[in-house]
């Protein structure tokens, strides 16, 4: 870690945790603004911070660990896109109806904090990003499993701008990060609540199949904090096609034997609305369906090694880290 | 160094790829000693050749994923050789690194005995000093290639008394000494890896002692970094998974695509993870925990490999197909993957201690 993502890790460290699941778009969003977070990915020329991948992995992972209830990932990506700061936009996960000129007329699904937002980012029906003003448009409010605001905006003839950027994976490895950052923050609560928590007269900790479910968990959470590196890694040198692939499937794999380990060392407790085990471990489910489940990510890393053959899978494989 | 694969790799029985870091070929080994791919990290001095650990690493991965047969010296190239640069006495450093290097002297590792397998910390092999020299008594077991190597290296109580990890001492012991018994152990494939190995009355010069007397547990878990992060802790089914690609190329469906990418992402996150600990290595870090991580997902993926396969494919897996003699191969060796080097249950143990937990 250098001395930026250090200086980024601190921040929103701090941050994060002061606001954590309880923020509130209204309450909380000017402290974000405040520090210009969603310029993070956005070039220093157009008024941004001019971070890396690596950069917004160190954010968008605390996030994450923090089950930050606040669209930063989403604001970062779009202003890295759009190319603009300022005003807060955010990315649609999907994309339903066509664009005839400059003109777009369908649904936007999956629009994470829609409601306030002042443009929304999508995949475009013919490929590549198109930028759209939020205003032009008719907002249903929804939610995903965790409560996130999860929209659907409607247009008709809405004026759009273009970008050959891919949106959806970029918000693809956004997620990865926020899934390794949750994975880690569920498993540092596991450890703390199974050394404090006393059955037979001793912790929990001290019983060997729990220390063997949570050493599981640890290698899990792990290699998705890896997998994250490496797509983000790659993501900084350019163009990440097959590591956003790999690490969202590697991440999605995760979510499963991790949240399912934390919730058995909790018992019943963590399966309450008191306990803050739900804000990570329901965020966790979400996130595995968004911008990408594991049929949509399986086809687009496994079609082209199979295509390629079994004589190229090697050789290509340590070309992309070199 | 693919053209050196090429030439001794030869494809006729497609199992002899799989798990290929337990296949001894004496032929190849002096071939890549010869290429100078043998000893790259060590001193020149000592028939090494001075190469950074990071293009020794990438060279290991090569060998493994096209199945090269490097059993014959992966344990000298591995530990033994740094071992013995490490706390060998000068002459046994000169008497066996070079041959090392060159692909032509081959080592075993003594630790498992019949009443210390993961309780390590019991092995009840002795050594007991005679004059300048050490007389070895005793017993050890599951000794991978004994039958291949010209040395052990042998951790064994060298102090009388001592319990637990105090009181150990690692030795060299030359494996044609007088009072050596090599017996086959036949494993469930009608393989022959494994061998006991009886020592009667071993005589051993003062130099055979490697490192500080009563300092062998120390040296021993020092090593495990380097045993447990390599590449060989995923690669073993890798065989199997070229030839499902294959497979799915004839035979299209979302079922074995789906397959593929999942096999390819954790082979990718996998070569991430254990390069990461490589790099550490290298910077004169002791990664311990992360080696462990490695060993234990690296050994669970390659462990399931066959029947996620299985599951996916109709084949059998008695052949004639190339893809199921190789898923019939590992489905009958992958038991074993989780058990060497430190069975799941004990690295598991160690991550808990990483945690907190004990």
């Amino acid at each position: 870690m250098n001395e930026q993502q250090q200086m980024l890790e601190d921040l929103a460290n701090g941050l994060f945790a002061e606001l954590g699941s309880a923020a509130t778009m209204e309450s909380s969003w000017s402290a974000i603004a405040e520090v210009s977070l969603e310029g993070l990915l956005l070039s220093e020329d157009r008024g941004g911070f001019g971070g890396t991948w690596e950069d917004a992995l160190t954010v968008f992972r605390l996030a994450g660990y923090h089950a930050l209830a606040l669209p930063v990932a989403e604001a970062a990506v779009a202003a890295a896109i759009a190319g603009k700061a300022g005003k807060r936009g955010t990315v649609a996960a999907a994309t339903e109806g066509r664009i005839t000129g400059d003109r777009f007329s369908g649904t936007l699904r999956g629009v994470p904090w829609g409601h306030e937002a002042a443009y929304i980012v999508a995949p475009a029906p013919d490929g590549g990003a198109m930028i759209i003003d939020a205003a032009d448009g008719q907002i249903t409010a929804g939610t995903n499993i965790a409560g996130e605001p999860r929209d659907s905006v409607a247009f008709q003839d809405a004026v759009v701008q273009r970008s050959p950027a891919d949106p959806f994976a970029l918000m693809a490895l956004a997620r990865v990060a926020q899934i390794a950052g949750a994975l880690d923050s569920a498993l540092a609560l596991s450890v703390s609540y199974v050394n404090e928590r006393k059955q037979f007269g001793r912790p929990l900790a001290k019983f060997q199949a729990v220390q063997q479910a949570l050493a599981t968990f640890a290698c899990e959470a792990a290699a998705t904090n890896c997998a994250a590196m490496g797509a983000a890694q790659a993501m900084a040198r350019g163009h990440a096609p097959f590591e956003i692939a790999a690490a969202k499937l590697r991440a999605n794999r995760a979510v499963g034997t991790g949240t399912a380990l934390a919730h058995q060392v909790h018992g019943a407790i963590g399966f309450t609305e008191e306990y803050q085990l739900h804000p990570l471990t329901r965020r966790l489910w979400a996130w595995r369906s968004e911008f990408g489940g594991d049929s949509h990510w399986s086809q687009q890393l496994g079609a082209p090694i199979i295509e390629a053959g079994a004589a190229r899978f090697w050789p290509d494989l340590t070309a992309l880290t070199g | 160094m693919r053209a050196l694969i090429a030439e001794h790799v030869d494809g006729s029985d497609p199992r002899a790829l799989a798990n290929s870091w337990a296949v001894p070929n004496v032929a190849f080994s002096h071939a890549l000693g010869a290429a100078g791919l043998i000893g790259m990290t060590w001193p020149k001095e000592y028939g090494g050749h001075d190469r950074s650990p990071l293009e020794r690493y990438v060279v290991l991965e090569e060998l493994l994923a096209a199945g090269a047969p490097v059993g014959a010296h992966w344990i000298s190239d591995r530990q033994t050789g740094a071992l013995l640069l490490r706390y060998g006495h000068e002459e046994e450093k000169r008497r066996w690194v070079p041959g090392m290097a060159e692909g032509k002297i081959y080592a075993c590792i003594g630790l498992s005995e019949p009443n210390a397998g993961s309780d390590l910390a019991s092995v009840r092999t002795t050594a007991r000093r005679d004059g300048d020299d050490w007389i070895i008594e005793g017993q050890k077991v599951w000794t991978t290639n004994a039958h291949h190597a010209h040395v052990m290296i042998a951790l064994v109580r060298s102090e009388p008394g001592s319990e637990r990890n105090a009181g150990l001492s690692q030795f060299l012991i030359p494996m044609d000494a007088p009072g050596v018994t090599i017996r086959p152990i036949i494993d469930l494939t009608g393989g022959h890896d494994f061998n006991e190995v009886f020592f009667e009355s071993v005589r051993l010069p003062g130099t055979a002692l490697i490192g500080v007397e009563g300092d062998g547990w120390r040296q021993v878990t020092a090593e495990l970094s380097l045993e447990r992060s390599g590449p060989e802790r995923y690669l073993s089914s890798t065989a199997l998974l070229l030839q499902l690609i294959d497979y799915a190329r004839t035979h299209p469906s979302d079922t074995l695509t789906a397959l593929v990418a999942r096999l390819a992402a954790e082979t990718w996150t996998l070569r991430l993870m254990s390069a990461s600990v490589a790099n550490k290595i290298a910077r004169g870090e002791d990664p311990a925990l992360e080696a462990t991580m490695v060993k234990d997902l690296g050994n669970t993926f390659e462990q399931a490999m066959p029947e996620l396969v299985q599951a996916a494919v109709e084949v059998d897996p008695a052949g004639p197909e190339p893809l199921g003699l190789v898923l019939g191969h590992l489905l009958q060796l992958s038991p074993s993957f989780s058990l060497r080097g430190g069975t799941r249950e004990i690295l598991k143990g160690i991550i808990a201690r990483g945690l907190g937990l004990r």
